[in-house]
């Protein structure tokens, strides 16, 4: 699904030039739970951003099922990603002035899908992860878990085969943390590509595969039994 | 999708509700002045358009120069309108009137009217303003010496609801009128608004007197040029038999002495925003108020529109994180620009709800301060509204541009990872914004200082004459007048009245003028003359300068004896007045009667300062019709009842009618206080609004610099430093606003003072003084919210990031 070809990302301010990934080069496949961990400033996010495409590659190539995606201009970048890539933030980044109905409907309101269907769409994602009644909310009125169930469930509306979540735990405490990392291990059996930023080992362990990065370089990348495991 | 805007657009706008009102409530009232001035404007270029064939109809009058004396006056000659009538293939029909400029008491039985706009009409007068007639013929109407036609206001206010027709007025008890028309009042506005007609049609045959006003009416496909030019042909033969029968000398020598005169045609349609000559029917409106109020409309639109693009983007770090989620989410740039013009029109519209709300509470004032009659809800409803929404839109994607240029570039990455840096620029351009909106601000401020200097330097101005105690009574029948000389006693009984007298005319009325010349002298010249009688000036307080004032033993009724004003002295050119000999008589050229020039007084107002001071010559006459009396400041009302009571006695079918002479010359000031009203209104009105936005701009700044305010306070910083700190970009900019404003105002202020002839120099100290006020405001303003940040606690200014 993805293939990265010694992708560089420089940094420069006036007077400092920082690489924040360094000839990365790696395989993803259809179906994959990815992790990606390091220490802070390891370049994880940026990793994250220009897979998600919302940032670009300084070089090296970047293929997105099989066509190269690296050099898009905005608009074309903005295409492929609203009918591909599902994102999760850390800070959930729900729209506050739309209730939990509407900031799920929103990405199928940019793919111009008609009213009755996005109504249908979204009433039964709701019920599958167990917010519906809390459907007329506005975020500031539900917990952080539920939050971020209403965040996941919106990168989920438009069925993309990729969900990009950068920490998606990371505001959360570990039982509200559990039932989010739960509902990723559903997505990922049900035959979605996952690629999850964390500096959790307990989260990245729910994954298939971990790659760590270390000044913009990968320095390992493991299988992980356990997970398969339990696949 | 644009029902989620729309969902949106009112969230946000109700989580934000001090942004919100100040955005909505700036521009309603941008818009409220937008669609007042539209009103207006719509009401004064409306004028003359009623009459059948308007583009058709001119009035004619003269422009001349004779003996360095100018005039230009929409006055013709008596036989004017028939030889258009009889001697121009090109002509439809004319019309003569001439406007009766005082009051006049009609009768009917016991039913007495005081009727303020009557008119002598030849009997084309309906042929070419088409009137609608009820009853009666608008082709033979005023045939008849003794016809008159009155609207049907007027025939209500007399007759009741019995038919008028045929019935007999009485005018002024000295002249039957037989009713043979009663017409509708005119549908729309006119240079003349006339309540009675009475028929007009006996006539000199002198061209070189001009008492009327003309109006002539081509046929359809006439060329009005060639028409001109033989229209000047014609009536320049017609005045040779004058002009060498009075002035002794031809055409062609009188115009050879450096002398002009020539007739001119002015469209009627022109008349009433352009037209400002002497002997006007009324005072007419002026093009001027015009460009200014729709320069004030297009200022306070700007000012609204800047507050909106100021706190738009300055707020734009609270929808940075929505515009980064809908990028995300699949949203491009277009759908979100779209989204946020969506957002800036609805609040335009919700604007332009209020706007016609706030034009239905404020039209009365309006009405009120300018005079006029204008309603929302007339004929023009339509083209008012669509003018208001073709305003709005444009506004909503004018102030709206910008901002959602602004957001809808914000990079996702960024903002959700709440780095703001970058949604904090813009800074520049606010700043830009916020110099022009003081900018703005300040002009209307230093505008509105000159406009009152020079109104309140036109009611201190030294008039020449007192007139807050002297009020002015019209005589109304010919025995009052005879013997009024004989009465002054029974009034002055009362030791309030301090003086009785009379005039042919008074300040605030439109003069006479005659020609005049010095005796061994060919030379003619105009001069305003006014009858008066003996206790004239001392009852109006008018100086005299040289020789002495009229006196009933020094003169005799054979000689009359002449008073000149100063510029009539100077226009003559004399060098020792006192004892020369004037007149105004030249009949044959045998039997000239001569008069002494006794005495001169100081210049006198009686037009207003848009009018220089004409040269005038008094003399003694009984023949006056308007009598004075200058009573004691104390229990004045007390004094007038007695002067009431007594001349009821005298005059027992014409009541005492009186006014305040100053109140009646003021009138000739009223337009342009009138004006500065208006101005002082829509001036305190911008400032609000520019306010309004300062306000919501030192919020945010102060919200925006928080964490630093906490970090400063720990440190040390007092709560004057931190408002120092605050304020001092917001003077900067003030500032630097005034330094536009000025030179600006300059040009504009000088270009409006032209149209005085008696103007204010132009002050510094409106400058100085709008840059002060402009400063307080702005220091106010932005003080407040910086008192707040000052004074938070710094801990939670430090928590809160």
């Amino acid at each position: 699904m993805i293939k990265l070809n010694k992708l560089t990302k420089v940094y420069r301010t006036d007077e400092i030039e920082s690489t924040a990934l360094n000839e990365v080069t790696f395989d993803i496949q259809q179906g994959e739970f990815v992790s990606i961990m390091g220490p802070s400033g390891c370049g994880k996010s940026t990793l994250l951003n220009i897979l998600g495409m919302l940032d670009k590659p300084e070089s090296g190539s970047y293929e997105f099922l099989g066509n190269e995606v690296g050099h898009l201009n905005e608009k074309g970048r903005s295409d492929v990603r609203k009918k591909n890539i599902g994102f999760i933030f850390q800070n959930f980044n729900l729209i506050d002035e739309l209730t939990v109905f509407e900031n799920i409907e929103l990405p199928l309101l940019y793919n111009k899908i008609n009213a009755s269907e996005r109504k249908q769409q979204v009433n039964a994602l709701m019920e599958k992860i167990g917010i519906a009644h809390r459907a007329n909310h506005f975020p500031q009125q539900l917990s952080g878990g539920q939050q971020q169930r209403v965040a996941v469930a919106r990168a989920l509306i438009t069925k993309p085969p990729l969900i990009l979540a950068d920490e998606p735990t990371g505001n959360l405490d570990s039982s509200h943390g559990n039932e989010v990392m739960e509902l990723m291990c559903e997505l990922h059996e049900a035959g979605t590509t996952i690629v999850m930023v964390t500096h959790s080992s307990h989260d990245a362990s729910y994954s298939g595969r971990i790659i760590n990065l270390l000044d913009g370089q990968i320095v390992s990348e493991k299988q992980n039994k356990l997970a398969q495991a339990a696949v | 999708m644009f029902k989620n805007y729309i969902k949106v657009a009112f969230r946000s706008l109700n989580k934000n509700r001090v942004y919100a009102i100040i955005n909505i409530l700036g521009l309603a009232l941008g818009l409220t002045v937008t669609i007042l001035v539209f009103l207006f404007i719509n009401d004064e270029t409306s004028y003359e358009k009623h009459w059948s064939g308007y583009d058709r109809i001119y009035r004619t009058g003269i422009i001349a120069d004779m003996m360095g004396q100018k005039l230009d006056a929409p006055i013709s000659p008596d036989p004017m309108a028939n030889a258009f009538r009889t001697e121009f293939t090109d002509v439809e029909n004319a019309t003569r009137i001439r406007a009766v400029n005082q009051e006049i008491m009609v009768r009917h039985d016991q039913t007495k009217l005081y009727i303020q706009k009557g008119v002598y009409a030849d009997s084309s007068f309906f042929k070419v303003f088409d009137y609608e007639f009820i009853h009666g013929n608008a082709e033979t109407a005023l045939n008849e010496d003794n016809a008159i036609v009155l609207t049907e206001e007027t025939a209500k206010k007399l007759f009741g609801d019995k038919s008028a027709l045929g019935e007999v007025v009485k005018y002024d008890d000295r002249r039957d009128y037989i009713v043979k028309g009663i017409v509708k009042e005119s549908k729309g506005l006119a240079h003349f608004q006339f309540d009675m007609f009475m028929a007009l049609n006996q006539g000199r045959t002198v061209w070189m007197s001009n008492n009327n006003h003309t109006y002539v009416k081509l046929k359809v496909g006439a060329d009005f040029n060639a028409f001109k030019t033989e229209m000047k042909r014609n009536f320049m033969k017609k005045i040779e038999p004058d002009v060498e029968r009075f002035m002794k000398i031809t055409v062609e020598e009188f115009l050879a002495q450096g002398n002009a005169f020539e007739y001119q045609l002015q469209p009627i349609q022109d008349i009433h925003l352009h037209s400002h000559k002497d002997y006007e029917i009324e005072q007419n409106g002026n093009i001027m108020y015009i460009y200014v109020f729709i320069g004030i409309a297009l200022l306070v639109i700007l000012i609204a529109g800047i507050n909106f693009m100021n706190l738009s983007t300055a707020r734009s770090g609270k929808r940075a994180k929505e515009v980064g989620v809908r990028k995300v989410t699949g949203a491009s740039r277009k759908m979100l620009i779209t989204q946020f013009l969506t957002e800036s029109i609805i609040q335009s519209f919700i604007a332009l709800f209020l706007a016609f709300i706030l034009v239905e509470l404020f039209l009365p004032g309006f009405n009120n301060i300018m005079e006029t009659n204008l309603n929302l809800f007339n004929d023009y409803l339509g083209k008012t509204v669509f003018f208001a929404l073709l305003v709005t839109v444009f506004y909503g994607l004018f102030a709206g541009s910008y901002p959602a240029f602004f957001l809808s570039a914000f990079q996702p990455i960024a903002v959700l990872k709440g780095d703001l840096t970058k949604t904090k620029g813009g800074a520049l351009m606010r700043k830009v914004l916020v110099v022009i909106q003081f900018t703005a601000s300040t002009i209307l401020i230093i505008g509105m200082i000159i406009i009152f200097s020079q109104i309140s330097y036109m009611h201190n101005k030294d008039i020449g004459f007192e007139g807050d105690q002297v009020i002015i009574v019209p005589l109304q029948t010919d025995p009052m007048t005879q013997n009024f000389r004989n009465y002054k006693g029974i009034f002055t009984k009362n030791a309030n009245v301090l003086n009785v007298s009379r005039a042919s005319y008074f300040p605030g009325d439109n003069a006479n003028q005659n020609m005049f010349a010095l005796e061994g002298s060919e030379e003619q010249l105009p001069l305003w003359n006014m009858e008066v009688d003996y206790d004239f000036f001392e009852t109006l307080g008018v100086q005299l300068a040289e020789g002495r004032k009229f006196n009933r033993e020094l003169d005799n009724d054979s000689i009359p004896s002449y008073i000149l004003n100063e510029t009539a002295v100077k226009n003559l050119n004399i060098e020792n007045p006192i004892g020369r000999r004037i007149s105004d008589n030249f009949g044959n050229g045998e039997d000239v009667v001569y008069g002494n020039i006794v005495g001169i007084v100081k210049d006198f107002h009686i037009e207003g300062f848009n009018q220089p001071i004409r040269p005038m010559v008094m003399r003694i006459s009984n023949q006056v019709w308007f009598a004075s009396f200058k009573i004691a400041k104390n229990d004045m009302n007390t004094t007038i009842d007695y002067l009431e009571t007594e001349w009821n006695k005298l005059e027992p079918s014409h009541p005492f009618r009186y006014k305040f002479l100053d109140e009646k010359f003021g009138t000739l000031l009223r337009q342009q206080e009138n004006f500065g009203t208006m101005f002082l209104f829509l001036t305190i009105l911008a400032i609000i609004i520019s306010a309004m936005g300062l306000y919501g701009l030192a919020s945010y700044t102060a919200e925006q610099r928080t964490k630093e305010i906490g970090i400063r306070k720990v440190l040390g910083a007092s709560v004057g430093q931190i408002m120092n700190m605050l304020t001092k970009d917001f003077i900067k900019l003030v500032l630097i606003a005034n330094i536009f404003a000025w030179p600006i105002t300059y040009l504009l202020a000088k270009n409006w003072l032209s149209n005085f002839t008696y103007q204010i120099d132009m002050p510094i100290l409106p400058y100085v003084f709008a840059t002060i006020l402009a400063l307080i405001i702005a220091l106010i303003t932005v003080s407040f919210q910086a008192y707040q940040a000052a004074n938070s606690d710094p801990v939670n200014a430090l928590k809160y990031e």
